[in-house]
């Protein structure tokens, strides 16, 4: 039963979140410790001095110091046995509880961790997205074609152009892009979302939008399809090798027709999948990419948070990837039981 | 047939295959011109200390800043002048009086190119006290005196006379000889290889021919030593592939960055492939309860995202490239788990891996000598399909500046690029030589991958 298997398979996905958000809570305990130490320390700091203007003893004021710190690390549980205060920090993290950065801010000046990566997430999904279907589109009617005639030239060419591209850095290719088609031949924005003042209306402003889109969809899409069409190609020819290919073509029916109508169906669910995985694969690779054409989203703000060395940021930061990368895995494990009733026993492709 | 035999017959016969895929003998070829590179690294570079001294500001300082490499003079319409040194100068003594000598050397440079070099440097060592006086006979004739200057020191030292710098004044006088309102700034060095006449600074001529440098040493006491005088031509070009901003030789840097690439990629892909494999294999073997356990503990890594959690724990630990190595083994053994696991749940079931067990062969025995080296074709096809994407990751962290700073890596000359502005100004040969340098490397892995794979799925070669 579907629903079941759905269940079951976003159950796990839950429980492995938890333990990997275990993990990471034990790997960073100590940094996080540190960062916590030197926050309570500076906001105590900043209440005296609010305090001493007014005219107040300095013992007084020694003795709030004091217990405004230990009361402050009970209530960040620092002074706690380690293991405890990696169970607290866990589920801090898990009730999305990140705290406050030490450097950065979102775009509105707010200091929560939380906001800062939440709005960054609608603009890396936008380009992603975006990018991962031109992506899927293209791969896939390059692999089935490359199927149709493998062995011939076409098939080889690309195949070549495959494992020359498998290697390449894709933001490096961004960095070429933009020096070729921002400042030799200025036709598109170097980076950022949005030109500078922004357009006030708002189809001027979608315009805009798209308009930065583009050279860093280019270059995604150019860099990603090869590799999506070479995996089509094997799945395709590996069913057209099979018996009912065989049978179909024994029978008289149309080549169009046992390739669109017989190869291509089988083949559709791994291709799917196959095809998604490597967008979770790409996930990861293309938040470098966003630093690059200085795309507000994730990955940029990966960049910035090592650059300012916000701890804070970065592991909420981390978190949040984290989230969405599994979220996306018990999705596709969704998509691809459903599609494939063989496969409703809980492990991946 | 004993076992050094039939081993041998099995990697002939994969040989004679592998021959057949020319992308395959294509990946060889580059894997060995990459080995080739590396062991003959030193004497493939004019800097043989690239590797050691990267970021050692003063053993690149005679270097010119962000200029092209010097072949671009075959597509540009106008010659630059190339890097050039000129070393081993002989000098011709003479006493003057009593303890003080006069050294003379005149040095002839055939100057035949558009764009003058970017700076002519003379430098050095000495001890104790001279003076130092340099005077340019052009080919037009006209001598200009360059430099008066005198060093003094008691211990060995370094001397360094960059012409840029030290002859301004008597180059604007020259220059004041032939126009009346000079520029604020004048370039030392289009004055000088530049026909002298009205349109020095709108417009100049290149003066081409042989000019004379004219160099008079005066030794003050009979302790003064001077040795390794050289004389740099700091050109408007240089190198195979120009320099950076910090005046690196990006070609010797290039260089360097091979053997970490393939250390770094072999080295990870051959940890965690080993690793996998043995994973994927006790797995499959044991079965029942530890294969669960073994599995759940896979499952959780396979959905760690792993660049961000690179960069993250770069970023806090601040990692050496063996523990980057170590960390990227950490989680890349994933890959092959779950192929290995179906391939030795089928070869558990063999008959000889019955007959091992009725035996009484041990599990470490059976696991290790009958069930893995049947995995190692297909080990080392997905070991060479490892290597890019360790060298890829190692770029990217190195990209954020969180590279090993004891090393030159390829990531770290573009995460220089990148700071130095290069994709901004144009510097086309800092950014694109080191990409198609990980792409090429990428790329011979690919080949070979790909060609086991090709033999390894007979069903995928053709239709």
């Amino acid at each position: 039963m579907y629903w079941r298997y759905a269940v079951r398979r976003i159950l796990m996905g839950v429980v492995i979140y938890v333990v990997i958000i275990f993990i990471y809570s034990a790997l960073f305990n100590t940094v996080m410790d540190q960062t916590l130490n030197s926050q309570i320390v500076e906001q105590v700091n900043g209440e005296m001095m609010k305090m001493s203007q007014v005219g107040t003893d300095p013992q007084y004021l020694l003795e709030y110091r004091q217990r405004r710190i230990s009361e402050l690390r009970q209530l960040y549980h620092l002074d706690d046995p380690v293991l405890s205060r990696i169970f607290w920090r866990a589920i801090d993290t898990l009730t999305f509880n990140y705290g406050n950065s030490t450097v950065m801010r979102s775009f509105e000046g707010e200091t929560d961790v939380l906001k800062i990566v939440l709005e960054r997430i609608p603009n890396t999904l936008m380009l992603f997205t975006t990018a991962i279907i031109i992506d899927i589109l293209i791969g896939v009617w390059l692999g089935i074609k490359k199927a149709q005639k493998a062995g011939r030239t076409m098939d080889k060419t690309t195949s070549i152009i495959t494992m020359g591209v498998y290697g390449l850095p894709s933001w490096w290719f961004g960095m070429v892009m933009i020096m070729l088609f921002a400042f030799a031949i200025p036709i598109f924005p170097s980076g950022g979302m949005n030109s500078v003042p922004p357009p006030t209306t708002f189809f001027g402003r979608l315009f805009d939008t798209l308009y930065h889109m583009a050279l860093p969809i280019i270059t995604l899409v150019f860099i990603g399809f090869w590799g999506r069409a070479y995996l089509t190609r094997n799945i395709v020819l590996g069913n057209l090798q099979e018996d009912f290919i065989m049978s179909a073509r024994a029978r008289g029916i149309p080549e169009r027709t046992v390739l669109y109508g017989h190869a291509l169906r089988t083949s559709a669910p791994p291709i799917l999948t196959m095809s998604l995985l490597s967008l979770l694969a790409s996930f990861s690779g293309a938040l470098v990419f966003e630093g690059i054409f200085s795309w507000p989203g994730m990955g940029n703000l990966y960049w910035s948070a090592v650059q300012m060395n916000d701890i804070p940021v970065l592991l909420g930061n981390l978190s949040i990837t984290t989230l969405i990368y599994i979220s996306g895995i018990v999705v596709l494990d969704l998509i691809y039981g459903f599609l494939d009733p063989r496969i409703k026993v809980g492990g991946k492709a | 047939m004993n076992k050094t035999n039939r081993v041998a017959k099995q990697l002939k016969d994969f040989w004679d295959e592998f021959k057949q895929v020319k992308f395959g003998i294509a990946g060889i070829i580059l894997l060995l011109l990459f080995i080739f590179l590396v062991i003959f690294e030193p004497f493939l570079t004019p800097f043989p200390e690239a590797s050691t001294r990267w970021r050692d500001i003063t053993y690149w300082e005679d270097n010119p800043r962000s200029v092209p490499p010097v072949w671009i003079n075959w597509f540009s319409q106008k010659d630059y002048t190339p890097t050039e040194y000129i070393e081993d100068l002989e000098y011709t003594e003479q006493n003057i009086s009593g303890p003080i000598t006069m050294l003379n050397t005149v040095i002839e440079y055939q100057y035949d190119y558009d764009i003058p070099p970017v700076d002519l440097i003379y430098r050095g060592t000495f001890k104790g006290n001279f003076s130092l006086n340099i005077v340019l006979e052009r080919p037009d004739g006209n001598k200009i005196n360059l430099v008066n200057k005198s060093f003094t020191s008691n211990t060995e030292k370094d001397f360094r006379i960059s012409l840029v710098n030290e002859s301004g004044n008597n180059v604007r006088s020259f220059a004041r000889r032939y126009v009346k309102n000079l520029p604020p700034r004048v370039d030392v060095n289009t004055v000088l290889f530049s026909q002298a006449d009205g349109e020095l600074f709108s417009n100049p001529t290149p003066l081409n021919g042989t000019y004379k440098l004219n160099i008079n040493l005066m030794k003050m006491t009979e302790e003064t030593v001077i040795e390794d005088t050289r004389l740099v031509v700091s050109g408007s070009v240089s190198g195979l592939l120009g320099t950076d901003n910090s005046k690196r030789d990006v070609w010797s840097g290039l260089l360097a960055g091979i053997k970490w690439a393939l250390f770094i990629g072999l080295m990870t892909s051959a940890i965690s492939v080993s690793v996998g494999v043995i994973y994927g294999v006790v797995s499959a073997y044991y079965g029942g309860i530890v294969d669960s356990i073994m599995q759940r503990i896979w499952e959780i890594f396979i959905n760690i995202p792993l660049l961000p959690v690179l960069i993250v724990l770069s970023a806090i630990f601040k990692p050496s490239i063996w523990s980057l190595i170590l960390m990227m083994s950490l989680f890349f053994w994933v890959g092959p788990v779950k192929t290995v696991r179906s391939m030795a749940l089928q070869i558990k079931e063999e008959t000889y891996v019955e007959a091992a067990k009725a035996l009484g062969a041990s599990h470490r025995r059976i696991i290790f000598r009958h069930m893995i080296p049947i995995l190692i074709p297909y080990s080392f096809a997905s070991m060479a399909l490892n290597v890019p994407s360790a060298i890829l990751y190692e770029a990217t962290v190195s990209l954020l500046g969180l590279g090993d700073a004891t090393i030159v890596t390829w990531g770290q000359i573009l995460h220089d690029a990148m700071n130095g502005g290069a994709v901004t100004n144009g510097l086309w040969w800092w950014v694109v030589p080191p990409g198609i340098a990980i792409a090429l490397v990428g790329m011979t892995f690919a080949f070979l991958g790909f060609a086991m794979d090709t033999i390894l799925n007979p069903k995928l070669r053709t239709r």
